[in-house]
Order: C-alpha cells, then sequence, then structure tokens
C-alpha cells in the first residue's frame, strides 16, 4: 500500500504542477495576445493612415515606398489590402497592386502552393484581386482542395474584375471532377454578364448532368436574358431535376416569348416541375397562364397549388379576381383554403 | 462482516478508481483534440469572412423556430436579437405554446403583429392552431398561437408553418449573437450535400449585458451556482462536444441552438412528443435514418457561432433541469440502445453510444455507489486514509485541471471574459466546484434513473430572469 500511496503522491505533484503551470500559461498567454492584438491594431491604423494619404496622388512611387516600411508585417498588410481592394478602383486599385507586388508577391505565390492549408487558405482570400494568368494551374489546384479551400478559392476568384479569370474559371470548372462542381456556382454567379459566352459554350458541349444544371441555375440567378433559348434547349430532357431548372430560370428570365415552354413545363409529369413552372408562369404575368394557374390551384399537390396562389397574386387584379373565385367554390375544399389564405395576404400587403 | 463481500467490494472500488482514472484521461484526451480543432477552426476563418456567405445568393435560407412556454421574462429580448441578425434570407417562427402568462400579448403588442390566415402543409402532428399572426413592419417574424403540447409538439408546429429548407430551432430564453446563423450555416455551404445539422457554442447569459437584441458587456454573474455552471458549459462544448464532432461521433445538438435540414427532419417525422430530451432524441433519429437509408451524412459542431441562454441560480431548479436531461439520455438509450456496440451505424454505433453509455449514463452510479461503498469501509474500519485522502486530493486537482484546460478552450474561441479578474475568479471555481457542485450533480443524475423507472417524466417550472439591459 505504501508504494500505491508514493505513486499517488507522485501523480498528485505532477497534477498539481501541470495544473499551475497551465493556469499560469492561461494568464501570460492572454497578456501577449493582448499586447499583439494592441499592436496589431496599431500597425493596422499605421498602414491605413499612410494609405489614406496616397489615395488621389499620381504614380505609385509612394504605395512602393509604403510595400517597403510595412514588408515585415505582411499578415498586417495583407488584411488592409484585402479590405482596401473591395472598395477602390481604377487607378488607385493599382496602388494596391504595385504594395502587393513589391512585399507579398512572392510570398503569396509560396503559399498558393504549399502543403499547409492554412498558408492556402491565406493566399485564396488574395486570388480574387491580384490575381494573374500564370497562376491559372495553382488556382485550379485549389479549387480541388478541401470544401474549405474550395470556398475560399471560389468566393475570391469571384471578386476578381480581371478579364483573364473567365477563361480560366471555365476551364477549371469543365475539367474538374463532378463532386466539386458545387465549389464554382459562387464563381459563375459573381462573373454576372461575363459569364454570357462561357456558358453557352459549355451548354453545347456534352458536360455532366450536374454541371448542367448548375449552368442553367446561374443563367436565371443573374440573369442572363439572352440566353434563354440556351435553356429552353433542355425542356424536353429526361431528367426531372434538369427541367425543375429550366423552368426556374425561365421564370427568372421574365421573356415573354417563352411562354409555350413554361406552359408546357406546366403540364409536366412530374409535379416538382409543374410546381415551379408555374411559379415562373407567376412570374412572367401573362394573361394567357390565368387558366392554368387557376387549374394549378386544383393539383392534389400542396407546392403546385401554394406556387400557384403565388403565381396568381403576382399577376395582380386578374389573378385576385381567379384566387376569388376559387374561394368561392365548394367542390374542392383545398382549392377554396388555397385560394382564400391567398386574398387575406393581399388584403395583408395592401393594408400595409 | 462476510469476508466475501468484503472482497467484491474492494474489487469494486478498484474498478471505480480504474474507472475515474479512465474517465479523467478520456476528457483530458477530448480537450487536447478541442484545443487543435479550435486552433484550426480560427485559422481556417480567419480568411473566410462571414459578409462573404453573407453576400453569397445560393445560401440557404433558414426558418428560425423558437417554441416559447411562458417565456414572458425574455421572449420580446430574444425575439430582438433574432430580428436584428445579418442573414441574408430567414423568417422568424415564434410559437406560443398555450402559455398562461403574457407571452401572447407582449409579442403581439410589442411587434403590432395581427391576425393573418397562413396556410402551411401539416406534415407532422400537432395540437390545434388557434391562430397565427403576422406584421408588416415586421415581414419575416410569424406568431404561431397554438394549444399547449409541450416543446416538440410547438416545433412540430414551427415545422409544419415554416417555408424554408433549413431550420434552426432555439430556446425563448436564448439570445443569439448577430453574426451566430453566418457561421453556423458554413457547414452547409461546404458541404451542403452531407451536412444534416449543425450547432453551436451554448453560453449562459447570466450576468451579460444587452443593448437592443445583441449582448453589449461579456460580465460573469455574481450568482455561485451560475459560475459553477459557466465552467460547465465550456467543458461540455469546448471540451467535449468539439472532439465528439472530430470523431464524427456528434449525438446531440443542443435544442436552445441548432441548426437542422428540414426535409431530413420531416423524413425522420420531426420532433418525437414523448421525448424528454427532444434534441438527443432527433440527431439520434436523423443519424439512424442515413445510416439506415445508406445516406453519407454528418452532423457538425462549429465552435464559434454562440447562443446566449439563462442558467438556474438556484439548486432546486438546477437539479430539476439536470434531471430531465439526465432522462432524456436515459430514454435515448431505452428507445435506440440497439444501435450500441452497432457497425451498421457506423462511428455512432461503435463509438458513440458506448461512450455516453459508460461515462455519461452509468457514470453518476458507479459513483454513488463508489461513495456509498466508501462509507461501508468506513463503517467497518477497512479504510487507509492517508491513501484516500491523496486520493481525494487527486481526484480535486484533476477535476480542476479539466476546468482549467476548458478555460483555455475559452482563451482560444473567439469570445473570452475580457476581465483578468474573471479568469482568476473562474480559476478558483475550478477548484471549488469539485467540493460539491459536482458531487451534486451526480446524485441528482442518479436519482434521475429513479424518476425514469418510476414514470416521472415530467418538466417542471423553470425560473426566467430576463437579460439585463444597459
Amino acid at each position: 500500500m505504501k508504494l500505491y500511496s508514493s505513486l499517488v503522491l507522485v501523480f498528485f505533484l505532477v497534477l498539481v504542477a501541470i495544473t499551475l503551470g497551465l493556469f499560469l500559461t492561461l494568464i501570460v498567454r492572454r497578456a501577449i495576445v493582448q499586447y499583439r492584438e494592441r499592436k496589431f491594431a496599431a500597425r493596422y491604423r499605421k498602414i491605413e493612415g499612410e494609405l489614406l494619404k496616397l489615395l488621389g496622388e499620381p504614380g505609385v512611387d509612394g504605395a512602393l515606398a509604403l510595400a517597403d516600411r510595412h514588408a515585415k508585417f505582411p499578415h498586417v498588410l495583407t488584411d488592409v489590402l484585402v479590405n482596401y481592394s473591395r472598395s477602390l478602383w481604377g487607378g488607385e486599385q493599382a496602388k494596391l497592386f504595385a504594395i502587393f507586388n513589391r512585399a507579398l508577391r512572392s510570398r503569396f505565390r509560396a503559399d498558393l502552393s504549399s502543403r499547409r492549408i492554412v498558408r492556402r487558405l491565406r493566399a485564396a482570400r488574395l486570388i480574387g484581386f491580384f490575381v494573374d494568368h500564370s497562376d491559372a494551374t495553382v488556382i485550379k489546384d485549389l479549387l480541388q482542395g478541401s470544401p474549405i479551400v474550395r470556398l475560399a478559392a471560389a468566393n475570391a476568384i469571384a471578386q476578381s474584375p480581371s478579364t483573364e479569370a473567365v477563361p480560366i474559371i471555365f476551364r477549371a470548372f469543365e475539367t474538374d471532377d463532378v463532386e466539386n462542381a458545387h465549389a464554382y456556382k459562387n464563381v459563375l454567379f459573381s462573373l454576372k454578364t461575363r459569364a454570357e459566352n462561357g456558358i453557352r459554350e459549355a451548354l453545347k458541349k456534352p458536360l455532366d448532368q450536374k454541371k448542367i444544371e448548375i449552368l442553367i441555375e446561374i443563367v436565371g440567378s443573374i440573369p442572363i436574358i439572352a440566353l434563354a433559348e440556351d435553356v429552353a434547349a433542355f425542356a424536353e430532357h429526361q431528367d426531372k431535376e434538369v427541367r425543375l431548372r429550366v423552368a426556374r430560370a425561365l421564370g427568372r428570365l421574365r421573356r415573354p416569348d417563352m411562354l409555350p415552354v413554361l406552359l408546357r413545363l406546366a403540364r409536366d409529369k412530374a409535379w416538382e416541375v409543374v410546381a415551379q413552372a408555374v411559379k415562373s408562369l407567376g412570374r412572367l404575368g401573362s394573361p394567357e397562364a390565368l387558366d392554368i394557374l387557376t387549374q394549378a390551384l386544383f393539383s392534389q399537390q400542396w407546392y403546385v397549388r401554394y406556387n400557384a396562389r403565388e403565381g396568381l397574386l403576382n399577376m395582380g387584379e386578374s389573378g385576385i379576381a381567379r384566387l376569388d373565385q376559387v374561394a368561392r367554390q365548394n367542390r374542392d375544399r383545398d382549392a377554396a383554403d388555397m385560394a382564400a389564405m391567398g386574398l387575406v395576404d393581399a388584403e395583408f400587403k395592401e393594408g400595409s | 462482516m462476510n469476508p466475501v463481500l468484503l472482497a467484491l467490494l474492494n474489487i469494486y472500488l478498484k474498478g471505480v478508481l480504474v474507472y475515474f482514472l479512465l474517465l479523467n484521461a478520456v476528457y483530458m484526451l477530448f480537450v487536447v483534440m478541442s484545443a487543435f480543432g479550435i486552433l484550426r477552426h480560427n485559422r481556417w476563418t480567419r480568411y473566410i469572412h462571414t459578409r462573404e456567405i453573407f453576400s453569397s445568393p445560393l445560401s440557404k435560407p433558414i426558418s428560425i423556430i423558437v417554441p416559447a412556454f411562458n417565456e414572458e421574462s425574455g421572449i420580446v429580448e430574444s425575439i430582438r436579437s433574432l430580428l436584428a441578425l445579418e442573414y441574408p434570407q430567414y423568417e422568424i417562427i415564434v410559437v406560443n405554446d398555450g402559455s398562461t402568462d403574457t407571452t401572447l400579448s407582449q409579442v403581439v403588442k410589442t411587434f403590432g403583429l395581427k391576425p393573418v390566415r397562413r396556410i402551411y402543409r401539416k406534415a407532422l402532428k400537432c395540437k390545434l392552431i388557434r391562430g397565427i399572426y403576422a406584421s408588416s413592419e415586421y415581414p419575416q417574424l410569424v406568431l404561431v398561437d397554438k394549444v399547449n403540447g409541450g416543446k416538440s409538439d410547438a416545433l412540430n408546429a414551427g415545422l409544419n408553418i415554416s417555408r424554408y429548407p433549413l431550420f434552426c430551432a432555439i430556446d425563448g430564453d436564448s439570445l443569439l449573437d448577430r453574426d451566430s446563423l453566418l457561421r453556423v450555416v458554413r457547414p452547409f455551404l461546404e458541404d451542403p450535400d452531407r451536412v444534416v445539422a449543425a450547432g453551436g457554442v451554448i453560453r449562459l447569459s447570466n450576468g451579460i449585458v444587452i443593448r437592443p437584441g445583441q449582448t453589449t458587456k461579456l460580465r460573469l454573474p455574481r450568482n455561485s451556482l451560475a459560475r459553477f455552471q459557466i465552467l460547465e458549459y465550456l467543458r461540455a462544448f469546448l471540451g467535449s462536444r468539439m472532439a465528439m464532432s472530430m470523431l464524427r461521433s456528434m449525438i446531440l445538438v443542443s435544442g436552445a441552438f441548432g441548426i437542422f435540414r428540414k426535409d431530413i427532419a420531416i423524413a425522420c417525422g420531426g420532433y418525437k412528443l414523448n421525448a424528454i430530451g427532444e434534441d438527443l432524441d432527433l440527431v439520434v433519429r436523423i443519424r439512424r435514418y442515413c445510416y439506415r437509408k445508406k445516406i453519407s451524412h454528418r452532423v457538425v459542431f462549429v465552435p464559434d457561432p454562440i447562443c446566449w441562454t439563462q442558467g438556474p441560480e438556484r439548486w432546486r431548479v438546477l437539479a430539476r433541469q439536470r434531471g430531465r436531461w439526465h432522462r432524456g439520455l436515459i430514454q435515448t438509450f431505452h428507445f435506440y440502445g440497439r444501435m450500441a456496440f452497432n457497425p451498421r451505424y457506423g462511428l455512432v454505433g461503435i463509438f458513440a453510444f458506448p461512450f455516453h453509455l459508460v461515462f455519461e449514463l452509468l457514470g453518476p452510479i458507479i459513483e454513488i455507489l463508489g461513495y456509498f461503498t466508501f462509507v461501508l469501509f468506513i463503517f467497518w474500519n477497512k479504510v487507509n486514509y492517508p491513501f484516500v485522502f491523496l486520493f481525494f486530493m487527486v481526484s480535486i486537482v484533476l477535476g480542476t485541471l479539466l476546468s482549467i484546460s476548458s478555460i483555455f478552450l475559452e482563451e482560444l474561441s473567439s469570445k473570452r471574459y475580457p476581465r483578468f479578474r474573471d479568469i482568476f475568479i473562474l480559476g478558483a471555481y475550478s477548484v471549488l466546484e469539485n467540493l460539491y457542485y459536482r458531487p451534486f450533480l451526480s446524485l441528482v443524475r442518479a436519482k434521475a434513473f429513479l424518476d425514469y423507472f418510476r414514470g416521472r417524466n415530467v418538466w417542471g417550472e423553470m425560473e426566467k430572469k430576463g437579460f439585463r439591459k444597459t
């Protein structure tokens, strides 16, 4: 038992030492962190102040001098550049480029291909503003990285004003694994109308269905009205997921000449497609859709009825008159309830 | 004295010693893992700003469901904090679960709500909905007034009314940080096909000061019981849950703040009405459903979104709350115990369930029986007092080390108590809690077994104090 007691005593003393050590570390660390935060904030304010003074000055000499002065503080400098690159344009942004090229470019390159995920993330944050054609392959690697790196890279590229970014992004999107495709959604969306040609070409290629779905979705989200025909070409696709996206995209594009396509989709065999087509018809606001929207109120599917109600509400007076008619009939209680509640919503909106 | 009985009890006590060391070793391992997890999370999120998630057109909209039963003291502040959230598209569905106080009238009056007829799909069974209220001034706010049916029933009603593909369940007395939703939704953006649920950190709001809807000052409460709970929450969330998430073995996303995929939750039947711990029950069923349907899935813990919730400041109320939580755990093992040690359920079956069984469910029983055996040994005069004293001291230091490690994890995380004084106070409470707070909780949890098997499964009244305002 003496041996046990001695062992426990040693164990106890070791534990006491560890506990006190940890507590002491906690206190010291807090003091160091607070000190560093203060230093970081002070340096940030200093760089920010100098940068603001540079604005309006001709040339980039001042910017280069600033880069030299603060090159020893790459983290602070990176933060300032990322924050200001969102709000500066033209000649002023050229100053940020100059600072970046002088103080951070080599570090950025090394980080892009670093094995450490944190470094790749740090580099990914800068891609959007300081992308270079020579970095294309590394960027593609980033988009194939772990989810967090993909998200960071996608978000960053999406904000790049460079024209070189567009072909880089489409090449990466088309050749990348389909599992990574969703990482490109933000990128493609943020290209806005610059994506038009790329999407048109891509829709003609035999891409994986998931990628086609993403492209159709993006056409509607941006929206790129000129691509309506290219999207409508998929209205007869064998998979309902694709047809559903076509219905949604066409609704967002609001092209009156797409009405026949949407009317056809509103009679689709899959209720999910019908629900979406009905919603899109409502967005189009064409009187020719009134009958089919009214008919959809009698669907067995709740979502179809709900979207038909929303569609009729979007159509203004004529839609509300149809809701009123359906609310008064007795042959289908579900349809009557849906229509009645639509009328209440309309009144509520009007009242507000 | 029967020598066989004595020998058996001796073996039992040695077993308890081994169990105690193993338990602490596992929790210390968890703390170390969590420290790495939090540091990694900090480094990663440093370069992904929440505003990028906010500006993403493809962020999924969220329905926030707030069940409220007699929450008059905190509901208005809670709704204000929700209205101030940063998130591109969300709706707040407050479900008044037949409150007998002024919850309903306060919310209606404060936010100028009017009765509306809102259509909804009754995908889940729930008690009669008496009315739905909305306001043109706060279009994202919906108040549902229904007949009392319990928290699960209220959540199911909220799920029926909700319109968005993700839902977030939070308690009526809770307060979210402004960017909490943006932070907690991140796993759903990174891995949209596999993430089915995500939870954030719950911390005690006792002592914090708020300006309309948002925390302004982080202060320790004066109440000592609340201080003990602060340490306990830090241990539970930053210590254990982070590690369980890293081991892909999460079976609990706290009911006070969790985000779920609505389609999966509805496919599982929503919240179970007779579940004592409805949050634990739902996550276990979601995981069981995914494993059975062979759906690749993840339940994730995110260490930086924070939900502030009020903790009890009286022992009696605390005992009631903890008793209920433990009965919830017992019930989960009662209902889904077959998942334990079953490889069909992946890591949940072969690690999470056995872990919770041995260290969480049976822990208090083993501990209390240990105390009881020790008393018998004193009675029989068979105690080696120097050894027992040393062991007692070791247990105190081990408990203290665990708590101080949790304070250390808090230091590493995004939100910490700003004053040095607070660290010293928490340090002192790390020692004190081993003397009476933890044994008290063990006793309460052991008693929960008796209550459960006697069929005493009522919620009991909770004491609500509301938030301190500037």
